[in-house]
C-alpha cells in the first residue's frame, strides 16, 4: 500500500503527460499509429513464418512418432516377442533420429536405461525430461502399451528447442527494431506532414494577430500542400485587398467628406455672425443647402455602390437594347457637349442586345459620357459606337496617364488634374460596378491622344 | 385638403406637419403602422405620405390593406431603401410616387402638388390641346406654336414642354423633369436639366412676347398658369 501510495503522483504524471502528448500533437498520434500497424505486419509474418518452420518441424515429428510407433505395434502382433525384441533392439539402435525404447516387465531394451512414469499416451506428443549419463535432456514423446510392455517413442527436442529459441530471439530482435524503425520513420513522415501544416497555422495566427501580409511558404513539390497554401494565400490576397480597400475608403471618407463639411461649418459660421446684426440671405442658405445635398449625394452613391457589388439588383433585368438606352444619353448629354463646343458622334454599329437593368446601364453609360465631355476639354472630339457585344467610348482630350488606369475604379480616388472639378470620385467605381452586375468589364485604354473606355459584355 | 402622414421618426414627422400645415394643408400624424392604417380608413384623406419602414406594421403592408379596402386616395412613399427594387415594389403594391430620403422639403412638396393635381383632373376629360397664354401644343400633329409662329423641336423638348404645359402654375423639380421625359429614375445630379430648360427657353420665349418659364431658384421651374 506504501509503494502504490508512493508511486500515484508518478504515475499521475506520467498519464497526465501522455493525454497531453496525445491531445496536443497529432505527430504522436500519428507516429503510434504508424509504428503499431508496423509491428502488426511484422507480427503477423513472424507467425507465419513460425508456423512454417519450426511449427512444421514439431508436426512432422509428431507424425513421424506416431507411425514409428504404429510401426512397432504392427510388428509385434506378427513376430514373436523374441523375434520382435531383436528387431527392435536392431532398430533402435540404427535410429540416429529418435529414441526408442521397449519395456516388457523385467528389462529395458533400447536406447534408454528406463521408462519414465508420467509420458502421455500415444498419440498425445508431450516433452518430459530424461536423466541420461548424467545430464538432463528433453525429449519429446509417447508411451504405448504393447504385448504386456510399454513402447516409448520419442525424439531428442534440444535442436527443436534451440531452433525454437533461436526463432523467438530472432522474432524479439525483429519486432524491436520494427519498433524502433517504425517510431523513427513515423515520426519523421508525420513531422515532414504537420510540420507543413503548422506552418500554416503559423501564419493563419500571424494573420490572426493581424498581419495580413503573411503568407504561407510554398515548396517545389506542388502537392496537396501546396494546393492548400496557394489558395490560403490567394485567399488572404483577397482579404488583404478587400481590407486595404475599406481602410481606403474610410480615409477616404474622412478626408474627402471633411473638406465639403469643413466649408459647410465656415459657412453657417458665417450666417451666425450675420444673425446677429442683420438677417442671414436666402443665398447664404442656398448654397449651404447646395453642398449639404453634395455630401448626401456621395453617401448615397457610396450605399448605392455597395449595394451593387453585392449584386442584389438582379430582379429587375429585362431584355433590352443597349443601342436605345446609349441614344438617350447622348440625347441627355447633347446640349452640355454643344455648350462646350464638343463634337459628339454616335455609330450605333449592331443593336446590342442583353438582359439588364435600363436605368443602371442608362447611368453608366450616361456617366461615362458626362466625364468625357468634362475632362476632354472644350472643342474635342467625342464618338460613342455601340456593337453587338458592348461599346466604345473615346475622346481626343488629355486622357490619362497610364499607370492611374486601375486606380480611378478605386472609390474617391481623384486624378491630381481633377481634384478641383466638382465630384467626388465615384462615377467611375459605380459605372464598373454597373457593368460587372451585367456580367461585362470595363477597360480604359489611351486613344493617343485622350481616352478610349471599352465595355464589353462578352458572351 | 387633409393630408395623413404617417412617419416613426419624431423629428421627420414633426417636420412635415409644421411644413404641410404652411402650404395650407390640414395634416394628421401617425408614428406607426397600425395607428395609420386606423386613421386613413376611418377619414377620408386626399393623400398618404408613408413612411416605408414602420413600427408594427410595414408601410407596404399598410399601403395593400388601404388598396384592398378601395381607398384611391394617392400615396406618395417615403423611404431610406434607395434601390430601383424597393421603389418598384412600393409601386407595385399601389403607391403613386416614391421619395428617398433625405429628401428636399422642396422636391416633397412638389410632387404632393402634382399627386393632387392628378387627382383632382383625372374627372377633366384629355384634350388634345394644351394652351398657356399665347403658347399652344398640338399633341397628335406633334406641333408647337407660339402666337402665330411654329416653334420647331426634337422629341426630348416635346416631352420636355409638355410635361411643363400640363404642370403649368405649377412648380416641377428637375428630378421630376428628368423622369417625365427620360423614363429613367433616378437624380443625374448635375446641371444637365438645366441645359435643357435653358436651350429649350431660347426656342420658346420670343422677343415680344411675355415670358412664359419662369425659374424658382433652388426648387426647379414654373410654367405661368393657364
Amino acid at each position: 500500500m506504501a509503494i502504490t501510495h508512493y508511486l500515484k503522483p508518478y504515475v499521475a504524471w506520467v498519464t497526465g503527460w501522455w493525454r497531453n502528448n496525445h491531445q496536443a500533437s497529432s505527430v504522436w498520434r500519428l507516429t503510434r499509429l504508424y509504428t503499431g500497424l508496423l509491428m502488426l505486419v511484422v507480427g503477423i509474418l513472424l507467425w507465419v513464418l513460425y508456423q512454417l518452420s519450426v511449427g512444421q518441424l514439431g508436426r512432422s515429428q509428431t507424425l513421424q512418432l506416431n507411425q514409428l510407433q504404429q510401426q512397432q505395434q504392427v510388428l509385434a502382433e506378427e513376430l514373436s516377442q523374441a523375434d520382435f525384441i531383436r528387431q527392435f533392439e536392431q532398430q533402435a539402435e540404427q535410429s540416429r533420429q529418435f529414441i526408442m525404447a521397449y519395456s516388457d516387465n523385467h528389462t529395458t531394451y533400447g536406447r534408454l536405461a528406463t521408462i519414465p512414469k508420467r509420458v502421455t499416451a500415444c498419440p498425445q506428443i508431450a516433452r518430459f525430461p530424461v536423466y541420461n549419463y548424467n545430464e538432463i535432456r528433453l525429449f519429446s514423446g509417447c508411451v504405448q502399451s504393447l504385448n504386456n510392455g510399454r513402447l516409448l517413442v520419442a525424439t531428442d527436442d534440444e535442436a527443436l528447442f534451440d531452433l525454437r529459441e533461436q526463432f523467438i530471439q530472432a522474432s524479439v530482435a525483429a519486432l524491436a527494431l520494427a519498433l524502433a524503425l517504425g517510431l523513427i520513420t513515423g515520426w519523421f513522415f508525420s513531422a515532414q506532414v504537420l510540420r507543413r501544416v503548422n506552418s500554416i497555422n503559423e501564419i493563419a495566427l500571424k494573420v490572426e494577430a493581424g498581419e495580413l501580409s503573411a503568407r504561407v511558404p510554398l515548396s517545389k513539390r506542388n502537392d496537396e500542400f501546396d494546393h492548400m497554401a496557394t489558395h490560403i494565400n490567394k485567399m488572404l490576397l483577397q482579404v488583404e485587398h478587400s481590407f486595404d480597400a475599406i481602410t481606403g475608403v474610410t480615409d477616404a471618407i474622412a478626408h474627402d467628406l471633411r473638406t465639403p463639411l469643413g466649408r459647410l461649418r465656415l459657412r453657417l459660421e458665417q450666417a451666425q455672425l450675420d444673425a446677429k446684426k442683420q438677417h442671414v440671405t436666402s443665398e447664404q442658405l442656398s448654397s449651404m443647402l447646395a453642398e449639404l445635398d453634395g455630401i448626401l449625394a456621395t453617401f448615397t452613391a457610396m450605399l448605392e455602390l455597395t449595394r451593387l457589388e453585392q449584386q442584389q439588383q438582379k430582379a429587375n433585368f429585362k431584355q433590352l437594347d443597349l443601342a436605345n438606352i446609349a441614344e438617350d444619353a447622348i440625347e441627355l448629354i447633347q446640349p452640355l457637349a454643344q455648350q462646350r463646343n464638343q463634337v459628339l458622334n454616335v455609330e450605333i454599329k449592331q443593336a446590342c442586345k442583353l438582359l439588364g437593368d435600363a436605368t443602371l446601364l442608362f447611368r453608366a453609360i450616361y456617366n461615362l459620357l458626362e466625364n468625357a465631355s468634362k475632362y476632354a476639354g472644350e472643342q474635342s472630339q467625342i464618338k460613342l459606337t455601340v456593337n453587338a457585344t458592348g461599346f466604345s467610348l473615346s475622346d481626343n482630350g488629355p486622357g490619362i496617364p497610364e499607370s492611374e488606369t486601375d486606380k480611378v475604379f478605386q472609390r474617391l480616388y481623384r486624378l491630381e488634374s481633377s481634384r478641383n472639378s466638382p465630384g467626388y470620385g465615384l462615377g467611375l467605381p459605380l459605372v464598373r460596378a454597373i457593368i460587372r452586375l451585367h456580367e461585362g468589364e470595363v477597360k480604359l485604354q489611351s486613344n493617343q491622344p485622350g481616352l478610349t473606355v471599352l465595355v464589353n459584355f462578352g458572351e | 385638403m387633409r393630408i395623413l402622414v404617417i412617419e416613426d421618426d419624431l423629428t421627420t414627422q414633426q417636420f412635415l406637419q409644421r411644413a404641410l400645415t404652411e402650404q395650407g394643408y390640414q395634416v394628421d400624424v401617425a408614428s406607426d403602422g397600425q395607428d395609420g392604417l386606423f386613421l386613413a380608413l376611418e377619414h377620408n384623406y386626399q393623400l398618404l405620405v408613408l413612411d416605408r419602414m414602420l413600427p408594427k406594421l410595414d408601410g407596404l403592408t399598410v399601403l395593400s390593406t388601404l388598396r384592398n379596402a378601395n381607398k384611391t386616395l394617392p400615396v406618395l412613399i417615403l423611404s431610406a431603401l434607395d434601390s430601383v427594387d424597393e421603389r418598384v415594389k412600393g409601386l407595385r403594391e399601389g403607391g403613386d410616387d416614391y421619395l428617398v430620403k433625405p429628401f428636399a422639403l422642396a422636391e416633397l412638396l412638389v410632387r404632393i402638388e402634382i399627386l393632387l393635381q392628378r387627382q383632382r383632373g383625372q374627372a377633366e376629360p384629355q384634350s388634345n390641346k394644351l394652351q398657356v397664354a399665347d403658347l399652344s401644343m398640338d399633341l397628335l400633329a406633334r406641333q408647337v406654336w407660339r402666337g402665330q409662329q411654329e416653334i420647331v423641336l426634337q422629341p426630348k423638348e416635346f416631352k420636355l414642354l409638355r410635361y411643363l404645359m400640363e404642370h403649368a402654375g405649377q412648380v416641377v423639380t428637375r428630378t421630376l423633369l428628368f423622369e417625365a421625359v427620360w423614363d429613367y429614375d433616378f437624380d443625374p445630379q448635375t446641371n444637365v436639366i438645366d441645359v435643357h430648360v435653358a436651350r429649350l427657353r431660347k426656342k420658346v420665349e420670343l422677343d415680344g412676347h411675355n415670358p412664359l418659364l419662369e425659374t424658382v431658384r433652388g426648387v426647379g421651374y414654373r410654367m405661368v398658369a393657364k
